[in-house]
């Protein structure tokens, strides 16, 4: 026998033994685990080293789901983690743990991957916390959320999507959720950094990334507490609307801005405000998805057309690589991944607002866009009072402030004066 | 001692009276241009026209082709990046003075111009409208914040880069999905693009060993290239090349066909 071999088999069978007895724990239930992220690392065509590298390195930063680990760097709260983190169990007092399991991980999943098991049924799909990406928030487009905003989406749920309200918590309760969903984010980008850090690797490292605190914290992980850190003093500032504002007027000038060539609503929200002007867009989350399908199937062609006699030996190997390569995708995509869907722009005739129905909120919508999504920033092109004016003309369409939808006009009035 | 001491002091002092007054001359000596065009292999192929169906009465008036593969009629390939990989690289002295300043990306007729625009870490990228039509540009960066601005015809929005990009960054616009460009963002001026004729090149490099780095948005970074008739394997787009005073040309780089596919 190949003495490699055995020793393979060997070691094998001491991971399984091990697997086992961690899993006759308590109620035969396996350990939660912390799934990589398999897209990012089949994109960066890592190899099983690279990711055990990046396994070991995670662990160390940031623990297992039963037991996470706030490093000082994060900024976050240990004793908060706990009372959200592990399975779901109460203590001898009663107090629940494990609330993130309980309430959250059936759609966003154990690792904040938005890939749960009801996941797939919703739609939109839950929110993948890995790349930092958050869409209501308070602050500037391409900032964190505010620990407020969190707070906020907890309470009071996102209407028009799958996520409920968790009013019925106690503040400890929504407190120790928003600490371990950004615990969950901060964790899930700095797991991206180090995976696209290989690719910046000298060719000297022989594919080994530098172990030292200094590249693994300072430099992979701290830059992504700070952003959330300085999150909190980033709230835009919103000039109040002015209190003796003549609403009609108002309406009538942010419907201008509406259909106007600076503001340009009209051109994804429709001349009807139906959100039917712009069908065929992604946001972020989905376009990755789309962008990386596109690159496999380009390989598999390439791959295909390929005539293998008479082939060099590296070359074969090459080919042989990328054949596999198109193979693990295909089981990524189809395990680790959601089926993309396009992004329609909101239907404005409904009165459902995502992030929040006050007028401040479609403010910060339209002030700074929309993170992730197409949605661009009015910031810096338009005035704060003629941001106002879209605001008071966007809540007043699903009541038909300006002309009932269709019916009583004639058709041969242009499409803009008939809504 | 006491001699190199003060010998020491004097060519400092000199050293950085030069330096005050801006008169350093580059010895001619240490500082080289390369040269080169990209060749595609292959039959040539055609551009896919685009064809607007949004603002019609505008961009409709303009022919609008894809640009993610442009091969001239000598088979020059446009729009390849190529730029320095090492970190620590000497700056030439003119080319130091004039950083700073923008990069303008203009959205005009449809479509973004240049389709690969470079920008160094300090610089920022004056993204312009020169339409009559109102558009968004949406930069997709990584290290930095990404932004997507509205850009209204006849405005502008500035975004500042503090950080490099592992790769180019694309910047597209929402209103009209058509149209995509890339920002390339560097810690030094030494970057360049492909013409439409395919050449490029890079002055100003100190002389002595350096890394180059080739991307084109079809291939990602360009992993075979083949040289003076051979072929070499360029593994993550890194290409070696020693630098000589004065000029370098690589002659043509020839790129397989089956790179672009994808």
């Amino acid at each position: 026998m190949d003495p490699t071999n055995s020793h393979h088999r060997r070691h094998g069978a001491a991971l399984i033994a091990t697997l086992a007895i961690a899993a006759s724990g308590c109620g035969g239930v396996p350990p939660a685990w912390f799934r990589p992220n398999m897209v990012e690392s089949t994109k960066q065509r890592l190899t099983p080293a690279q990711e055990s590298q990046v396994a070991t390195v995670m662990l160390a930063l940031f623990g297992t789901p039963d037991q996470p680990v706030a490093m000082p760097e994060t900024g976050l709260d240990q004793a908060k983690l706990d009372l959200a983190a592990g399975p779901v169990h109460s203590d001898v007092t009663g107090k629940k743990n494990g609330l993130y399991r309980e309430h959250c991980a059936h759609c966003h999943g154990v690792t904040g991957d938005g890939l749960g098991p009801t996941a797939a049924f919703l739609n939109p799909y839950p929110r993948d916390y890995r790349p930092g990406v958050f869409k209501f928030k308070s602050t500037e487009r391409a900032d964190k959320p505010t620990r407020d905003d969190l707070v906020r989406i907890l309470h009071n749920g996102i209407p028009g999507t799958s996520m409920p309200s968790f009013a019925l918590l106690s503040d400890t309760q929504v407190d120790a959720l928003v600490e371990y969903v950004k615990y969950l984010s901060i964790r899930g980008e700095t797991e991206l950094n180090l995976m696209r850090a290989f690719f910046d690797l000298d060719d000297d490292a022989e594919g080994k990334l530098p172990q030292a605190r200094e590249f693994l914290v300072d430099e992979m992980l701290t830059p992504v507490a700070e952003k959330w850190r300085a999150a909190d003093d980033a709230r835009i500032a919103v000039p109040e609307m002015p209190a003796d504002i003549d609403l009609a007027a108002s309406i009538a000038k942010g419907k201008d801005l509406f259909y106007g060539d600076k503001a340009n609503c009209v051109k994804c929200h429709g001349v009807t405000g139906l959100g039917d002007g712009q069908a065929n867009d992604y946001d972020d989350w989905n376009k990755a998805i789309v962008e990386i399908k596109k690159e496999v199937t380009g390989t598999a062609e390439r791959a295909r057309e390929t005539k293998t006699s008479g082939m060099s030996a590296e070359a074969l190997a090459e080919h042989r690589a990328n054949l596999a390569w198109v193979d693990r995708f295909h089981h990524v995509l189809d395990g680790d991944a959601h089926r993309p869907r396009t992004i329609p722009p909101r239907n404005l005739r409904q009165g459902t607002y995502r992030g929040g129905r006050r007028p401040l909120d479609l403010y910060y919508r339209i002030h700074a866009g929309i993170n992730g999504a197409p949605m661009p920033a009015a910031k810096g092109t338009i005035p704060p009072e003629d941001i106002w004016h879209i605001v008071n003309y966007v809540r007043s369409l699903p009541y038909g402030f300006d002309g009932e939808l269709g019916a009583d006009r004639t058709t041969t009035a242009s499409t803009r004066d008939r809504f | 001692m006491k001699n190199l001491v003060i010998a020491r002091i004097a060519t400092q002092g000199v050293a950085a009276l030069l330096l005050a007054t801006g008169v350093v001359p580059a010895r001619a000596d240490e500082w080289g241009t390369i040269t080169g065009r990209f060749v595609y292999a292959g039959s040539k192929p055609t551009a896919a026209d685009i064809k607007a169906d949004k603002d019609v009465e505008v961009c409709g008036k303009h022919k609008l082709v894809s640009e993610e593969l442009t091969v001239g009629a000598d088979g020059g390939i446009a729009n390849v990046v190529v730029f320095v990989r090492d970190k620590d690289v000497k700056i030439h002295p003119d080319l130091a003075a004039a950083k700073g300043g923008t990069v303008t990306l203009d959205n005009k007729d449809c479509r973004f111009e240049p389709h690969v625009a470079v920008v160094q870490t300090g610089q920022s990228l004056v993204l312009r409208n020169s339409d009559t039509v109102g558009h968004n540009s949406n930069v997709a960066t990584i290290k930095n914040s990404p932004s997507n601005s509205l850009i209204p015809a006849g405005g502008e929005s500035k975004v500042a880069f503090t950080s490099e990009e592992a790769i180019p960054a694309q910047v597209t616009c929402n209103i009209h999905p058509w149209m995509k460009a890339w920002v390339v963002v560097r810690p030094n001026p030494y970057a360049a693009v492909s013409k439409a004729d395919g050449t490029f090149e890079i002055k100003g490099l100190p002389a002595g060993e350096l890394e180059l780095q080739l991307w084109h948005e079809k291939a990602g970074y360009i992993g075979e290239i083949k040289v003076g008739g051979t072929t070499e394997k360029t593994a993550k787009g890194r290409k070696k090349v020693t630098v000589k005073a004065g000029d370098n040309a690589m002659g043509d780089i020839t790129l397989d066909a089956s790179l672009f596919k994808k």
